[in-house]
């Protein structure tokens, strides 16, 4: 019986903490729910956006900043994430490679659901990213869609069989180019003697897809980085960790 | 603003639930929906970019990577051999002494349990080969692998020496045939004794129970002085795993629970 009481004890204790985080954060949201003013926030220096946004020609006023006036955050943000995958690759590879995992048999409606529900989601991916400059979206969330497809094919197929359609080659020289790419075109206004952060390409007509400028091209880019990047941190996650 | 009001006031209780859930999937279900709450308070918060990034970073991408994570370290993979009172298959469930102590192990642990039923030789290479994470089903702690890790002993046990036939019982035409040289594996033995065919080997005594149900007449039977006892035996990449069935199995013991199981599936 003395063995059992801190076993107990040890059980309540999160449980308790919880509760009182839980009752912390709410009053938190609720304070800060009522405290904030919404209607200011969004009105308050609001023409000073329009005004980048037309600018671009980018109908979504987000897109147009973070890859306008924002665009080195957004292209630093992009060297992170490379630099983290970088990371996975070059700490994993010390670990040699795992042992031959066998694929964990899938039931059959998540076989089945990967065949109808993948090309769906990649096709949402793509939409997401190249009508980022339109509508809510971009090159971020375009490729984590499109990566979560695969990653969903992945858990129902075997990383080995999605790798293999992937041609592991190909990616690796892609992953790198697109953050050549990336860069040479942030530097472009800088090489045709324009300011620093000028659009080189036309702004086009607001609302058509041909319009953004350069906004389009960073969106696919920054997609086929985020994209590319997710997948490859798996695999090594897989190839040297063991799984699937 | 209601809407907004009641999803950020769910938001903390759907937080609250993953953290609370034992098992793994449900905590990362947890997650999800949290996410998915997060999203739409974005989303009516007029940031539907922001909403469209959470619900794809933290409802579909992280949720994937966190189920495949679990795929495997989520699942106590137990190899077993079967044996009647200890584990044993009983229409579509499994049952027994050593498959209570596993499934509470596995609950503690906040892990699947999954038992695949091999022959008592295979579970020592199935587990070298990290097949799987721990073997089970009447092992005796000696005679393994020096990289396995056996746990001490939850059941005493002897060993049974079984010898024969050696009445006059045993047919002439197979007196002759080598004694099956066999350590534990029943069904042989068991199909050995239907036959009266000779035999000379040694068995625990729960597998000495299952064969003495086939009739041991004619077969001499000593009991070996030497107690033991059965015991789980931890693959070599599962040492975590032991120290945690070490410490279970001691409080079981403790509080009395080990021998109430026995009682209700030995006696």
């Amino acid at each position: 019986m003395i063995a059992k009481r801190p076993a107990r004890s040890r059980l309540r204790r999160p449980p308790g903490l919880v509760v009182v985080g839980v009752i912390l954060v709410t009053v938190f949201c609720l304070v800060a729910i009522r405290d904030f003013d919404y209607a200011g926030a969004r009105t308050s220096g609001s023409d000073v956006w329009v005004d980048v946004a037309h600018g671009t020609g980018a109908a979504n006023v987000i897109s147009s900043i973070y890859l306008g006036a924002r665009l080195f955050d957004t292209i630093l943000e992009v060297l992170v994430f490379s630099v983290a995958a970088l990371g996975v690759r070059f700490y994993l590879s010390a670990r040699g490679r795992s042992y031959e995992a066998e694929l964990v048999p899938e039931s059959h409606i998540v076989r089945v659901a990967v065949g109808v529900l993948l090309p769906p989601i990649l096709l949402l991916g793509i939409y997401v990213l190249s009508y980022g400059h339109l509508s809510p979206g971009g090159g971020f969330s375009g490729g984590v869609i499109g990566a979560s497809g695969l990653l969903f094919a992945a858990i129902s197929l075997g990383t080995a069989h999605v790798s293999q359609r992937m041609r592991p080659p190909v990616l690796r020289w892609m992953e790198w180019s697109v953050l050549l790419g990336l860069i040479a075109l942030a530097a472009l206004p800088a090489t045709c003697s324009l300011p620093l952060l000028a659009d080189p390409l036309p702004a086009g007509r607001m609302g058509s897809l041909m319009s953004g400028g350069s906004i389009p091209l960073y969106n696919g880019l920054i997609g086929l980085k985020v994209f590319i990047g997710a997948w490859i941190v798996i695999k090594h996650f897989v190839d040297h960790r063991g799984e699937i | 603003m209601t809407a907004r009001l009641v999803l950020l006031g769910l938001l903390p209780l759907t937080a609250a639930l993953a953290l609370l859930q034992r098992r793994r999937l449900y905590a990362i279900i947890g997650m999800a929906l949290t996410s998915l709450l997060l999203a739409s308070v974005f989303y009516l918060s007029q940031a539907p970019d922001v909403a469209i990034t959470e619900a794809a970073i933290g409802a579909a991408l992280v949720t994937f990577i966190y189920v495949l994570a679990i795929r495997r370290t989520g699942r106590l993979n137990v190899v077993a051999s079967e044996v009647a009172g200890l584990m044993e298959r009983v229409g579509d469930r499994i049952q027994g002494f050593e498959w209570e102590i596993l499934d509470r192990f596995a609950r503690r642990v906040g892990l699947d349990l999954s038992v695949q039923f091999v022959r008592i030789d295979e579970i020592e290479k199935v587990l070298l080969q990290r097949d799987a994470d721990l073997g089970a089903g009447g092992l005796l702690p000696d005679a393994w692998d020096r990289r396995l890790l056996t746990s001490r002993e939850h059941l005493p046990t002897a060993r049974v020496a079984i010898v024969g036939p050696v009445s006059s019982a045993a047919r002439d035409d197979e007196s002759d045939r080598p004694s099956t040289p066999l350590v534990g594996h029943l069904t042989d033995v068991i199909d050995a004794v239907r036959d009266r065919r000779p035999i000379d080997t040694r068995l625990d005594l729960a597998r000495f129970l299952v064969l003495s149900r086939h009739g041991l007449d004619g077969y001499r039977v000593v009991r070996d002085d030497i107690e033991t006892g059965y015991a789980f035996v931890v693959a070599p990449h599962r040492a975590d795993l032991y120290t945690q069935l070490e410490a279970m199995i001691e409080e079981l013991r403790e509080s009395g629970d080990l021998d109430r199981m026995a009682e209700r599936y030995l006696t």
